[in-house]
């Protein structure tokens, strides 16, 4: 039960940076996981995100300390080190796309937790917060960290209005755009490396062990009411929006209330809603 | 110039003979290790440095005392690697603070029982009636006990008769006996030199706000208010509504300074001064303080009376009080620095 | 049926001793095919024969291949703007969020740009196209609604924008309805009178002769190509389908009957 009045909860700015902070990491992340979703990637966002986490310590470790940028830059680096040995896996040696995936995001996240282990014998490695990183600390949002993802945002989705047609048609046909001279590596690739650094940021506030949640449910709630790619684009978008900032406020009310679980709770019931009561039924679950 | 170097070269086989006695000798000479090694200290094993420390202190040249868990980490969140479990198996002693202070090493812990004597230092040191309880219901206990120095004084003899009984030979029990006098006597001019300190701080202004709920033995005994952003443990993450809870108290009570801790990520800290900045407040960041663990080994902070002597002085410099002067024992002891 | 083309032109789609393996399996070996132009053409063989691999080869979608590939004359790697490619239904998961007119528009991808939203008039065009393959009605309707055969219509729209000299069509009729196989058959004859060079990868031995002038004969290596009358006799099936269709080598005579 909220222990004051709501306006004043609005208001309070906090709760402003924080809510902020989430909705435009969850509106981030829910459109361009629509991308990943479509290309039955839903797993590439959970293995980048799994596999951030070495990355994250060996940041630490290089910077000899707590840096926050060279956690980040190390999470950015080994979340897309495995995004590329599992597609190195899946083309040359012909291992199945979700069984690479989920190769490299269990070792990824196996060699984070080992990293963890053997750092905190590290003088200082406590402050490092290391640790945060698993479930993320969303109530620690500082407005430096606002200008980051306010930054993250309005470049990714400034990219995806941009190259819109581009990423619509190498999404649904990547053999007839490449047939037809188009650069299809090159835009698959900044397909993956935007949601790789959407991850990377949202770390800190959702944690590694849920972000790929914010990422792919949105998206599987939008897919069922969204009749073209520009749709479901907004919609996921709103709904990652949406339970960000449910989440947020929940968890501002509500003493105790983590807010990166609470966020991937409302984004996970939106598409469970969604899935029940969405025109498009039946929806596909092999692949998802 | 000689064409040629005349060596003397020996027959192959009876080099081959030679090599064969080499490699047997060499195989032979762990066999004199074992009457060297029942001559080693015993081995003693902290889990955290405010024991280890401690225990250290105690027992001098006649046991060996490592802490697992090092500076700068954290005791709540820590869990033990296969190598320490190793170096717990080969202890005489095993010395952990209890009250759910190593959640993550309870059941190795408990895998010892039985087998090497395992002694929960805060559990015996502090009675029941002295703990402070962790929540209004429920039987869990804060286990910070060590904040409070006329408490930790009673776990000096709680270790004394845990070294003398399972690690130290009897030859040495008076040198341990002397030493945890003497320790008990600093530990008593400690507790009085911080009690003059932090009633140097103006009244208004007694209040301490810290990152984790750590401090409530010291504001308890100290009297000073605590204010901690997370709870009893880092276990769980900080909420938004902690966070303006603590903002608003310091602004209310025009608190001078915040706290942040060795062990724990100062993003809470931070996220609440920005918080009391925005509410037209104004505050600043005092120096770091040691909680859950001690400093760097090789540092004054780095044992459990300068943690002490580094936290009340940063306490009372940065809200305002002033430092009395350090009684003759502890004046003795910073010169070993 | 075709206009005959000029001897000095150079053949539509040509490809020069062409080889590739999957890991140590052959899929096409020295293979040097020869589509002229204006010709409606289909290239047959059994399952696995490498056909579609053929075209991956001709679209430069292949990983890599002994020989050389030409389409209209110039490398096939230059020319590709210049073809229309209706892929496999398969290759696409029809699950997408669009309309048929919104597979359509994406064909019109290089007039567009990278940067460029379809606007009316890319949609008129796209609407139109539409229109010649007979799902007009259907501009509106989610892709994964339509049957088989209107996904396949949908997808030649898609290459009909590209106004194409050349068209490369992966197994157009699989799966498809009678309907929409018959509009199929209409537009490519309609694009073929007009002079645009058809060639389609066939599976249907009985439908080959009605629809196709020009027929290539494949299984890993080039058995026969050709005008189709002279090209498909039971020795040449025997010896491209290897035995396996005996049927087939009875039905053969009948073809040929027809085809004159």
């Amino acid at each position: 039960m909220p222990s004051e009045p709501l306006r004043q909860l609005l208001l309070d700015p906090t709760v402003v940076t924080v809510a902020l902070g989430a909705l435009l990491l969850g509106a981030t992340a829910g459109a361009l996981g629509t991308f990943a979703v479509l290309r039955r990637q839903s797993l590439l966002g959970d293995t980048m995100s799994h596999a951030a986490l070495p990355g994250v310590v060996l940041g630490y470790l290089l910077a000899q300390g707590r840096s926050l940028p060279a956690m980040l830059a190390g999470a950015l680096v080994t979340g897309l080190a495995a995004a590329l040995l599992a597609q190195l896996l899946a083309r040359r040696r012909g291992v199945k796309h979700e069984a690479a995936l989920g190769t490299w995001l269990g070792t990824g996240f196996a060699l984070g937790v080992v990293l963890l282990s053997l750092v905190q014998h590290q003088p200082g490695a406590g402050s490092a917060g290391l640790e945060q990183f698993l479930f993320g600390q969303a109530a620690a949002t500082l407005r430096s960290d606002l200008l980051l993802i306010g930054a993250i945002a309005l470049l990714s989705l400034g990219l995806v209005a941009l190259l819109f047609h581009r990423f619509e048609l190498v999404t649904f046909d990547p053999r007839f755009a490449r047939a037809g001279g188009v650069a299809v590596r090159v835009y698959e690739t900044l397909l993956t490396l935007l949601l790789a650094v959407a991850i990377v940021v949202g770390l800190q506030l959702v944690g590694v062990v849920l972000m790929s949640a914010l990422v792919v449910a949105p998206a599987v709630a939008a897919r069922q009411l969204a009749g073209s790619l520009g749709a479901m684009l907004w919609l996921s978008a709103a709904v990652g929006a949406f339970s960000a900032l449910v989440g947020a406020l929940a968890s501002a009310a509500v003493p105790g209330l983590s807010t990166g679980p609470t966020v991937v709770l409302v984004a996970t019931a939106c598409a469970a809603l969604a899935l029940a009561f969405g025109r498009r039924r039946g929806v596909r679950l092999e692949g998802a | 110039m000689p064409t040629e170097l005349n060596l003397p070269v020996p027959p192959a086989r009876a080099s081959r003979r030679h090599l064969g006695a080499l490699l047997v000798a060499l195989a032979l000479l762990p066999l004199g290790a074992p009457a060297a090694r029942a001559q080693a200290a015993p081995l003693v094993v902290a889990t955290v440095g405010m024991i280890g420390d401690v225990a250290a202190e105690l027992a001098g040249s006649c046991a060996t005392v490592t802490t697992l868990v090092g500076s700068g980490s954290d005791p709540h969140l820590y869990r033990a690697s296969a190598g320490d479990v190793r170096a717990l198996s080969r202890a005489d002693l095993i010395l952990y603070g209890g009250l759910h202070l190593e959640a993550g090493l309870a059941q190795v812990l408990d895998g010892f029982e039985g087998r090497i004597p395992v002694v929960a230092v805060s559990e015996a040191a502090v009675p029941a009636e002295r703990r402070i309880r962790a929540s209004a219901a429920g039987g869990v206990y804060d286990p910070h006990v060590w904040m409070d120095v006329s408490q930790w004084r009673d776990a000096v003899p709680v270790i004394e008769a845990a070294l003398v009984e399972h690690a130290v030979d009897a030859g040495c029990a008076p040198e341990v006996a002397a030493r945890a006098a003497e320790y008990r006597a600093l530990l008593d001019d400690l507790h009085a030199w911080a009690l003059a300190a932090i009633a140097s701080v103006p009244a208004e202004q007694r209040v301490l706000v810290t990152a984790h709920d750590a401090f409530e033995y010291f504001g308890r005994a100290y009297g000073i208010e605590v204010e901690g952003i997370q709870g009893i443990s880092t276990e769980t993450e900080a909420a938004v509504a902690d966070i303006r809870r603590v903002a608003e108290l310091v602004v209310v009570r025009c608190v001078p300074a915040l706290f942040v801790e060795s062990t724990i990520n100062p993003r809470t800290v931070n996220a609440v001064l920005e918080a009391v900045e925005q509410r037209g407040g104004r505050a600043v960041i005092g120096d770091e303080l040691f909680a859950d663990a001690l400093g760097a080994s090789g540092t004054p902070e780095g044992t459990y009376v300068g943690m002490l002597l580094h936290n009340v002085s940063a306490i009372v410099v940065a809200l305002g009080g002033e430092l009395p002067p350090l009684p003759a024992t502890l004046a003795a002891w910073e010169t070993r620095w | 049926m075709s206009r005959p083309a000029p001897a000095s032109a150079p053949p539509a789609a040509e490809t020069v001793g062409v080889s590739l393996r999957y890991g140590r399996a052959l899929a096409l070996d020295g293979v040097s095919l020869r589509v002229p132009r204006g010709a409606m053409g289909a290239v047959v063989g059994p399952n696995g024969a490498g056909k579609s691999t053929l075209l991956k080869v001709l679209l430069g979608l292949d990983d890599g291949h002994e020989g050389d590939a030409y389409l209209l004359g110039r490398p096939a790697l230059q020319a590709r703007h210049l073809v229309g490619y209706v892929p496999q239904r398969s290759t696409v998961d029809w699950d997408f969020p669009a309309t048929a007119l919104d597979v359509v528009t994406m064909g019109l991808y290089r007039q567009l740009g990278p940067f460029r939203r379809a606007g009316r008039a890319a949609r008129e065009r796209a609407r139109a196209a539409l229109a010649e393959v007979g799902m007009e009605a259907f501009e509106d309707r989610q892709i994964g609604q339509l049957s088989g055969g209107q996904q396949q219509r949908v997808f030649l729209a898609r290459a009909l924008v590209q106004e194409a000299e050349l068209y490369l069509l992966d197994e157009p009729f699989a799966g498809v309805d009678a309907a929409s196989e018959a509009a199929l058959v209409e537009v490519l004859r309609r694009l073929n009178a007009q002079g645009a060079t058809v060639v389609a990868v066939h599976h249907d031995l009985t439908t080959l002769a009605s629809y196709f002038d020009w027929i290539a004969l494949l299984n890993v290596r080039l058995f026969a190509q050709g005008p189709l009358a002279a090209t498909l006799t039971p020795e040449a099936l025997q010896a491209a389908y290897g035995g396996r269709l005996p049927l087939l080598a009875t039905l053969a005579p009948e073809e040929v009957r027809r085809a004159v």
